[in-house]
């Protein structure tokens, strides 16, 4: 389901495009030793600046697919930033070789299978999409 | 004498490292290809006062482009090798290795590389080729105006959470070897024992910096013309002839012991953005001026839109070659030392840059990967004429 709903605020804030969308999941392999993140862990996975779970465990982000709904939500509540801003502030890593985004993984779907069989990625879902083969960790209202 | 102008020399060795580990990786798989692009041009005001950043003509020209590629490949488990290759349009689009290194990912927070690295002068020294990852068409050249951006040595690389903070430790050492264009003709240029360190503090939306360098620097000046009938070189044996060596070794650039310090700040909200940096170049015991450069950015974005104004700033303190000479003494040659003394604050003052610009620019993002740039600046030149300059670039990663 997509739902956009334009403020005024947004209106004027000029160009800031719709943001409510459904909730967006960030899922993780059920075995997975913990069942929740705070925002800021999921974040720091994502923008490469830690490689690892709180708990330990090496930690793989996989991306949805660039014009994905479920990945411009994500980018712009934890990433904070919105599709050209998180591009930039990634060829500012890729190109030095301090860091490689996380893969483009396709996506709802695709990106549940890829986290169903394996226990060190995190990704994020339409909530709509979860299911019993993975575990829901935090999720975006 | 004018001013240093890099000339990048073609780096055969770089490239064929770059070569050797792209060929057999290709079959692997695993590797990875990304790329840059600008494209642009400009024109300046007034023709009769000197051109500024490469722009030197009052009609516009779209010369200033640049492709690189970079290919990173998976050599095992813990190490990768990585090659930028980039043409500019500057140098007829002749294919150089800028970086070709292997890194070896130690830990998850340690990487240790070693090859032909960017020297972490400044705060986007990293990124200087790739125009989509900044505001700018090209960062403030009053404060990015170091002719050796590059390094041939070893580095270590840290990133650390301490506390709340992300922090990250670059140290490195190495030496690097290029021609530059001194006086209109080419010279040999060359550091050695080059070393240093670069620091990094931030949160969420801003980050400070800190680095320090240091490096015995040879340039070759000594057929830089002086007069009609001198060179450099040859004022210099003049000078030890007098008895005068310590001023001689002043006037030459050899193993001269080079600091440069930098200090940045980098704030990025999402609706305002912000950059600052300052920087001093200590040449020791060479002829080149103490350069003091600064910049100030602020930015708003709206949307795709982003709007912004940079004020920079080039304060550079003459050396003292001259120091130890003992004014008005009756000497051969030149009959008085007046004469020399003067000679020699005025091959130290022509090294001075004093300069202000105002900078005003729009970045638009076209899609997603690709930004469409404008951007004026206002030179405020105290040694030479005033300038304007406008240019435009479009600049994508893929």
């Amino acid at each position: 389901m997509k739902k956009s709903i334009r403020s005024l605020a947004a209106t004027l804030t000029l160009g800031i495009a719709s943001f409510a969308w459904a909730e967006v999941a960030v899922i993780v392999h059920p075995s997975a030793g913990f069942d929740s993140l705070t925002e800021d862990d999921v974040a720091r996975l994502f923008l490469g600046k830690s490689k690892s779970f709180p708990a330990g465990a090496q930690a793989v982000p996989v991306n949805q697919n660039e014009g994905s709904a479920a990945r411009d939500k994500f980018n712009e509540a934890i990433c904070k930033k919105n599709a050209s801003q998180y591009k930039a502030y990634w060829s500012q890593l890729v190109f030095t070789g301090k860091g490689t985004p996380p893969k483009d993984a396709g996506d709802d779907a695709a990106v549940k299978t890829l986290i169903a069989a394996n226990p060190n990625m995190i990704g994020y879902v339409d909530a709509g999409a979860v299911d019993a083969t993975v575990k829901v960790v935090f999720k975006i209202p | 004498m004018k001013k240093m102008n890099s000339i990048r020399k073609k780096h055969s060795l770089a490239l064929i490292i770059a070569l050797c580990m792209a060929a057999p990786l290709t079959q692997a798989g695993d590797l990875n290809l990304s790329g840059f692009l600008s494209v642009g041009g400009g024109m300046i005001d007034d023709e009769d006062s000197p051109g500024y950043g490469g722009y030197d003509e009052e009609d516009l020209t779209f010369d200033k482009n640049l492709l690189g590629l970079q290919v990173t490949g998976q050599v095992s488990e813990k190490i990768t090798a990585t090659a930028q290759l980039i043409a500019r349009s500057e140098t007829d689009y002749e294919v150089n290795a800028e970086w070709a290194y292997l890194t070896w990912q130690a830990s998850d927070s340690i990487k240790v590389r070693a090859g032909r690295l960017r020297t972490p002068f400044y705060m986007y020294s990293d990124f200087l080729d790739v125009g989509y990852a900044y505001s700018w068409i090209t960062p403030p050249r009053e404060v990015y105006y170091l002719p050796f951006n590059n390094v041939d040595g070893v580095d270590f690389y840290v990133t650390q959470t301490l506390g709340i903070f992300d922090t990250s430790f670059q140290a490195y050492f190495g030496s690097f070897d290029d021609e530059l264009t001194l006086g209109g003709a080419p010279s040999e240029a060359k550091t050695r024992n080059q070393m240093g360190v670069a620091g990094t503090l931030g949160k969420d939306w801003w980050t400070l910096r800190a680095a320090y360098h240091q490096a015995e620097l040879t340039v070759d000046v000594s057929g830089i013309p002086i007069s009609p009938t001198t060179t450099m070189g040859g004022f210099a044996t003049t000078l030890t002839a007098l008895g005068y060596p310590d001023n001689a070794a002043r006037l030459l650039v050899e193993e001269d012991d080079a600091v440069f310090t930098e200090f940045g700040l980098n704030i990025d909200t999402g609706r305002f953005v912000a950059a600052a940096e300052y920087v001093e170049f200590d040449p020791g015991d060479a002829v080149f001026s103490k350069n003091i450069r600064q910049y100030v950015m602020a930015g708003v974005r709206a949307g795709s839109w982003l709007v912004h104004v940079t004020g920079s700033q080039a304060k550079d303190e003459a050396t003292h070659p001259e120091a130890g000479i003992p004014a008005n003494q009756t000497i051969p040659v030149f009959g008085n030392t007046n004469v020399v003394i003067g000679t020699l604050q005025a091959i130290a003052q022509s090294q001075v840059t004093e300069r202000d610009v105002l900078s005003l620019g729009v970045r638009w993002d076209v899609a997603s990967s690709t930004a469409l740039k404008f951007q004026v600046d206002d030179v405020d030149n105290k040694t030479a004429g005033d300038q304007k300059v406008f240019s435009v670039a479009l600049q994508t990663v893929f």
